[in-house]
């Protein structure tokens, strides 16, 4: 357990020490705050925009993260030989790539849960806005409290990581992503609607799920293809899901006061339990069978 | 289940290599007969390419042998038991770049299965060892090739293993750290430990190991003590292994 421990943690440093992690978490709470302030789509709800942001954010910049994130971290492991050593210390092979895929999937759960709290802020920033807006007819107010939390939190995420940097040398990506984190989870905080959170918590457990078969996915294809053939393949099943568009679905349920039941999200963990020891076992078969050259 | 045929044991081992069709492109390992006491240093030796670094894979595990058998303590390589008795140094230093000198080693000693306190100090212990005490807060990406082999000497000793494998161990150390490298070969085996290494610097080999194999074109061409192979290891390296035509400069030069 220790050892699966030790890789589980340092996979996910190493994704959240990318640049490109930043990038898409940067990307996805860029999206999440500034798509609902084109306030003239507002589908007779004030919240329903800053609700339809957050779960694409989440559905589509999680599926790009778990994906390149997985793969970056696969095949680092495998070109620059430190899966050897790893190896050579008495790691099994099918502890080594299930221990990767749970590092990298809990380096997405990092940024799931930076991009979560700030939706729900956003979400419930448009309620108290749009009551503004209907008392004041300043729709330009609808939207202030989710924008001011999102831009503190982008911009104070990377004054802290070059003050991390810079005094403390500390590693400037994953000391910024942790502050973004910090600072989005306080954000929801701002006078919050616990109803509401409570109503939307499944709906964003269930959007949580697929990045865990795209992560075992990617895993599987990185250990047997090179980095861009293994991506590929990882994004065409992303493709092939895209017609589910469950966030879209996740947000019809939503609207006008419904409810996604949690039921619905245990119901999407069973269907995708499968799918998910599919991508895991042809994964360890295929580490299992593999010659570690240090291939480049 | 152990048996008392040492801690290395390879029979008839070959690696052949294959391309996407299944077709054979290079026979890196023939028939290798190969046998590594407990507490012997060991030295493997031959010129590039002739299947040294193949051989230790397939100790390691890394590889599966084309045909042979390969035994680690008794175990087949595969076993993560008998690979957990084991150190390793690769040829080039093999470290995250992202974590720092001190986070690299716990990794390392997790992957161990120390507990936390242990690891600590073993950590502390061998970074003083290796010295790089000062430079323990910093990312080994930004290593010079040095220091680089100095922090993965320390990983392939965290977990005081029974059998230590060296590819290359001094190589990119300059002549005091080598020197320091192989006297810390003598202090461990002194204490007990298993050797197995492989150098092209035959001097160095010649200084610390008990016993010694000579690769060619991945045969085992010698094989034992410098009594049993002769006076000097550089003479017999030259006559099993020949010596080089050196380049033909001459055509170029006209």
């Amino acid at each position: 357990m220790r050892r699966f421990l030790s890789i589980v943690k340092t996979t996910a440093l190493e994704a959240l020490s990318e640049p490109l992690a930043l990038l898409l978490t940067v990307s996805a709470m860029t999206f999440a705050a500034l798509v609902p302030a084109m306030h003239y789509h507002q589908f007779g709800e004030s919240s329903r925009m800053a609700r339809d942001a957050g779960f694409s954010a989440l559905f589509m910049f999680g599926a790009a993260y778990s994906i390149f994130m997985t793969v970056k971290g696969v095949r680092r492991e495998i070109e620059s030989g430190t899966i050897s050593m790893a190896f050579a210390h008495g790691v099994s092979r099918r502890a080594f790539f299930l221990s990767k895929a749970a590092g990298s999937y809990a380096a997405f759960l990092v940024f799931a849960f930076t991009l979560i709290p700030l939706s729900l802020t956003a979400v419930n920033g448009a309620e108290i806005g749009g009551r503004v807006a209907m008392s004041t007819g300043s729709v330009a107010r609808m939207w202030g409290p989710s924008l001011s939390i999102a831009v503190a939190a982008i911009v104070a995420s990377l004054f802290a990581g070059a003050v991390a940097d810079r005094f403390f040398r500390c590693r400037f990506v994953p000391s910024a992503s942790l502050c973004a984190l910090a600072i989005s989870v306080a954000g929801m905080f701002y006078r919050p609607d616990f109803r509401e959170i409570a109503r939307l918590a499944p709906a964003f457990a269930a959007l949580l799920m697929p990045p865990a078969v795209f992560t075992l996915v990617a895993a599987a294809s990185a250990f047997r293809w090179k980095a861009n053939a293994a991506a590929g393949i990882s994004v065409l099943v992303f493709a092939l899901w895209l017609p589910l568009l469950g966030n879209y679905y996740l947000s019809d349920a939503l609207s006008h006061g419904g409810k996604v039941s949690w039921l619905y999200a245990a119901a999407s963990l069973a269907a995708l339990l499968p799918l998910a020891a599919a991508a895991a076992i042809a994964g360890i078969w295929t580490l299992e069978g593999k010659d570690i050259t240090g291939e480049r | 289940m152990e048996q008392s045929e040492g801690v290395i044991a390879l029979k008839g081992v070959s690696k052949v290599f294959r391309d996407f069709w299944l077709r054979p492109t290079v026979k890196a390992v023939e028939g290798l007969d190969l046998s590594v006491a407990k507490g012997e240093v060991f030295a493997l030796l031959g010129p590039n390419g002739s299947g040294k670094s193949t051989t230790i894979k397939m100790i390691l595990g890394l590889m599966a042998p084309s045909g042979g058998e390969v035994r680690l303590f008794g175990r087949k390589p595969d076993s993560a038991v008998a690979r957990s008795r084991l150190g390793y140094l690769p040829e080039l230093s093999y470290l995250h770049p992202y974590l720092t000198a001190r986070e690299t080693l716990m990794y390392y000693a997790g992957l161990c299965n120390l507990d936390r306190r242990t690891a600590k100090e073993r950590t502390a212990q061998l970074l003083a060892m290796v010295g790089l005490e000062s430079v323990a807060g910093r990312p080994v990406g930004g290593f010079s090739k040095g220091m680089a082999r100095r922090i993965a000497l320390a990983c392939s000793l965290i977990g005081k293993p029974e059998l230590l494998i060296l590819d290359e161990p001094t190589s990119g150390l300059d002549p005091v750290s080598t020197s320091e490298v192989k006297s810390l070969v003598k202090t461990l085996s002194a204490g007990g430990m298993t050797i197995l290494m492989t150098s092209h610097l035959l001097g160095d080999a010649q200084d610390v190991c008990d016993r010694y194999a000579i690769l060619n074109f991945g045969r085992k061409v010698a094989e034992g003590d410098l009594k049993t192979l002769g006076t000097s290891l550089q003479d017999v390296f030259l006559s099993k292994v020949g010596v080089g035509r050196g380049f033909d400069v001459a055509g170029f030069l006209k």
